[in-house]
């Protein structure tokens, strides 16, 4: 009872919040309206962005608004997605292998800090013209965006097991075998979706970035091209939001994955 | 626990105005009285007022350049505003000398259809190709060791486009239509006028004389473009910068495919049939000679399969042809030149703009 | 780590410095002799050579260096305004739990939102705040990076205010401790950890979304903007100058914020 209540509080806060925001936002738009030329390009209101998501007038191509949003969130998201499972693979392969081998670790440990450091996303241009194709570099660079914080916090999970358990481990003979899959990788579960969950967001971010450099589609050559005028405006605010929500939506599955594959974790978390 | 309201509503009251604040930053410019020029005033006058204000705008990124040559021709800096793709800059007097295409952003300031902003004949432009410092805009290029080992197909590609564009130009409502139908981005209506925009610029030379060879290569109008560019782009890769100022017209362009074409009946023995041809910019009448030879067929008829990519961007047209993305470009002479400067071979087969585009307009008293 | 014996930490500071050093080094000479343009199946027009990209740093140093100021301008500003002001955020949302935590939800879920998505969005919005280009571009620019740096830090320092060790809230109640004394005796010490969490993540963040935000600023200045105008011009070795100055400034911050976060931390660990 009482926790329900907690909860009905607690979500009607959130709410409240929220309404602030779209005030707030609103209030932005009220005075762009009146002081800018074209304010759509500034500030528009929400509610000319919602008409514009069901406005059946054709925008470019043959297509509405939302037709166009849509059919290229496709083609980005896919991409995102193929990147993000192999840096995935690639991150935890590589915490397995400096968490086994010590030199891996001692050569690795620095160039995984350094990783983050490279301007992948200003390299992007470049990434294209060594890879000679836009889908590619949009999957080369989502998996490396991906791999560092998945490699750095599963080997942070490696890491926080316990001397005691390890000699526990050895005490009863266990095969190599067991002391992975009993003990060292449920361990870095909750670690690995820490980095799951910080680059999801990012996976998608790269690919939308990587789709501006050309103008074969995708939700950044859409937003790149609104932004030039080239369409309807309310195009970019929709991928805005879209992208917001995407993001968003990709933490909490991330978070949703994580409860279906470890229920037991949450009680002491 | 009143206290607390009290509290909460002033946190609100603050974040709401640390967010705000920017919007409100203007007021104070409203009450600036912005001068234009007259009508009979000199060229050198204005852009002399404009660059001394520091509001002569344009979009960088290969574009500035002649820009760069006139400020130079009136004793100017060679500094300008970077210019949004909109002419929001230049309505609210941001920007006093704004870069134009007259076939984009001139239609947009004098017409009022949808995006336009309606000025009609308040505005006035300066022409780059009255004041000597035009430069060759859209071409069509490849890879010299493409068309070395592929003559036929350039020679095909060269004959199909031109076609195009000699059907475009004459019949300027329809070939409007079929790019809005090919997915263009901008209104029928701009659509149309830029149709009209740019037949001028397909059958003008820098000079003003009429050009009926489609896509001639005028060997003068090129080299007077190498000259600017030789001046105006900078290269910080000293290497790239040595190979800049060596250039010569024949590591540029080689007319031989051009006039095989023109001389030809359409009959060619392609060597690769499946074509692809990268755009500078979106989908838009700029390139209606591809879209029309696309839809009336003469691609087909000189056995190729063309599939048209559009610009826009922010990849370069040379990087994407260079690195076989793509088999033919469209581009300036002078994004050529810094590519071929910077490494690639590159070679120019046709001369599709006779003059510069590009004009600054301003305002009338 | 701590308890390591004197002789044996030496021993492993020196492979632990010279293993990745040795790899970085073969890394460079696959570079340098063109067999890494082999592996990957690359030109040295678009993957220069280390000892082209040096020539050209060397040439164009004062230019490198005019962009890389307006770069870490932008970064440290807006890392160091953001990071104050999600500090002030959490102190705030610590100070009234029951709506701050609402707060902090809508609050984080911009970290969601695609930098490339927020970077027009603020040139547009500041374009009235001043004549001068530079300046309303560097306006916009530090505005990106801190609206991203305040998200992370108001999350983390909140946790650092409220995960607080068992019983040592109940501790200090016990004594009779007013709040304020709770909240800078017990909450401030106990976030310090978590600032460093946020500015590990905020750091090298800074200075990518720094970059990114240059792309849509109307001033042509800045490391980013300078890849990109570069690449359109296709001078890649040149972009490859602008990138190495890219991934100095952000190893030069982040070591920089070890040894802070080292002397700060000493006596926790």
């Amino acid at each position: 009872m009482t926790i329900n209540r907690k909860k009905a509080s607690e979500r009607l806060v959130t709410l409240v919040w929220g309404l602030g925001l779209i005030g707030l936002w609103e209030i932005g738009a009220t005075v762009v309206e009146n002081t800018k030329r074209s304010p759509q390009n500034v500030l528009p209101h929400l509610y000319q962005i919602i008409q514009s998501v069901f406005s059946t007038a054709m925008v470019s191509n043959k297509q509405t608004a939302l037709q166009i949003v849509l059919s290229n969130a496709g083609l980005t998201l896919y991409r995102a997605g193929i990147g993000f499972l192999i840096g995935i693979a690639v991150g935890f392969l590589l915490a397995l292998l400096m968490q086994r081998f010590v030199p891996i670790e001692k050569i690795a440990f620095p160039y995984l800090m350094m990783i983050q450091m490279i301007p992948i996303l200003g390299m992007a241009p470049i990434v294209l013209a060594i890879t000679k194709d836009i889908d590619k570099s949009r999957i080369v660079i989502a998996a490396i965006l991906t791999f560092y914080p998945v490699a750095t916090n599963t080997l942070a999970g490696f890491k926080s097991v316990e001397k005691e358990k390890y000699e526990l481990m050895h005490s009863i003979a266990a095969t190599d075998r067991q002391l992975y899959t009993k003990l060292l990788i449920p361990a870095c579960i909750p670690y690995f979706f820490t980095g799951l969950k910080i680059s999801a967001p990012m996976a998608i971010t790269a690919s939308i970035l990587v789709d501006t450099l050309q103008g074969g589609g995708g939700l950044g050559c859409m937003l790149s091209q609104s932004l030039k005028h080239a369409m309807s405006i309310y195009v970019f605010w929709q991928i805005v939001f879209l992208s917001a929500i995407v993001g968003i939506l990709s933490y909490q599955l991330m978070a949703l994955i994580e409860k279906i594959v470890s229920p037991y974790e949450r009680a002491g978390a | 626990m009143n206290k607390k309201i009290w509290f909460k509503t002033a946190f609100i009251l603050i974040v709401f105005a640390l967010a705000v604040s920017p919007l409100f930053a203007s007021g104070s410019q409203e009450d600036m009285v912005t001068t234009y020029y007259d009508a009979d005033a000199s060229v050198e006058s204005i852009v002399v007022d404009a660059a001394t204000k520091g509001q002569v705008g344009n979009w960088g990124i290969g574009n500035e350049y002649e820009i760069q040559a006139l400020l130079t021709k009136y004793g100017q800096p060679t500094t300008y505003l970077s210019q949004a793709f909109d002419m929001d800059g230049f309505d609210d007097d941001s920007i006093l000398l704004a870069s134009a295409m007259t076939y984009n952003e001139l239609g947009l300031v004098k017409n009022s259809y949808d995006g336009g902003y309606g000025y009609g004949d308040t505005v006035s432009y300066i022409d780059m190709n009255d004041e000597g410092v035009a430069m060759l805009e859209d071409n069509i290029f490849c890879n010299a060791e493409f068309a070395a080992e592929n003559p036929e197909t350039v020679k095909a590609f060269v004959y199909a486009s031109m076609k195009g564009w000699e059907y475009a130009c004459a019949n300027v409502e329809e070939a409007a239509e079929i790019v809005y139908n090919y997915g263009s981005s901008v209104s029928a209506e701009h659509q149309l006028y830029m149709a009209g925009e740019i037949k001028k610029l397909v059958e003008t030379d820098t000079k003003g004389n009429t050009v009926t060879e489609y896509g001639k290569i005028d060997k003068e109008a090129v080299l007077q473009s190498m000259e600017l560019a030789k001046t105006y782009v900078k290269l910080e890769d000293s290497v790239a910068a040595e190979n800049l100022s060596n250039l010569t017209i024949g590591d540029l362009v080689d007319s031989s495919y051009w006039e095989a074409a023109a001389a030809s009946n359409g009959d060619f023995d392609v060597e690769k049939s499946e074509i692809t041809v990268q755009l500078k910019w979106l989908p838009q009448a700029q390139f209606m000679g591809y879209y029309v030879a696309l839809d009336k067929g003469y691609y087909d008829e000189v056995g190729l399969d063309v599939t048209v990519v559009p610009g826009g961007g922010d990849i370069g047209e040379t990087t994407a042809v260079y690195t076989g993305q793509v088999d033919f470009g469209v581009t300036w002479i002078a994004n050529l030149m810094a590519a071929n400067a910077g490494g690639m071979d590159l070679i120019e087969v046709a001369q599709v703009f006779q003059r510069s585009g590009i004009v600054l307009v301003y305002k009338l008293n | 780590m701590s308890d390591r014996k004197e002789f044996s930490l030496n021993k492993n500071m020196i492979s632990t410095a010279v293993y990745p050093i040795f790899f970085g080094l073969f890394i460079l000479l696959l570079w340098e002799t063109e067999a890494l343009h082999k592996i990957i199946d690359a030109d040295t027009f678009t993957l220069p050579v280390p000892s082209r990209i040096i020539g050209i740093i060397a040439e164009n140093l004062p230019s490198i260096l005019k962009n890389t100021k307006a770069t870490v301008q932008v970064a440290v500003g807006g890392l160091v305004l953001g990071s104050l002001l999600g500090y002030l955020l959490a102190m705030i949302a610590t100070a009234f739990p029951k709506w701050g935590k609402g707060g902090l939800t809508i609050v984080s879920a911009f970290n969601a939102v695609p930098v490339i998505a927020i970077a027009p969005i603020m040139t547009n919005l500041t374009k009235d705040f001043s004549r001068d280009p530079n300046l309303r571009s560097m306006l916009a620019k530090t505005l990106v990076v801190m609206l991203l740096c305040t998200v992370s830090m108001s999350i983390n320092a909140f946790r650092g205010f409220n995960e607080l060790k068992p019983f040592s809230e109940d501790l200090m109640k016990s004594i009779a401790a007013k709040p304020a004394s709770v909240f800078f005796k017990l909450r401030v010490p106990n976030s310090v950890p978590y600032i460093f969490t946020a500015l590990r993540v905020s750091v090298p963040g800074s200075v990518i979304f720094a970059m990114v935000s240059e792309y849509f600023a109307e001033y042509i200045i800045g490391v980013g903007r300078q890849i990109r105008e570069n690449i359109v011009l296709a001078q890649y070795a040149t972009a490859w100058a602008y990138i190495a100055a890219a991934f100095v400034i952000g190893v030069t911050m982040y070591i920089i914020l070890l040894i802070f976060e080292n002397i700060l931390l000493r006596g926790r660990r």
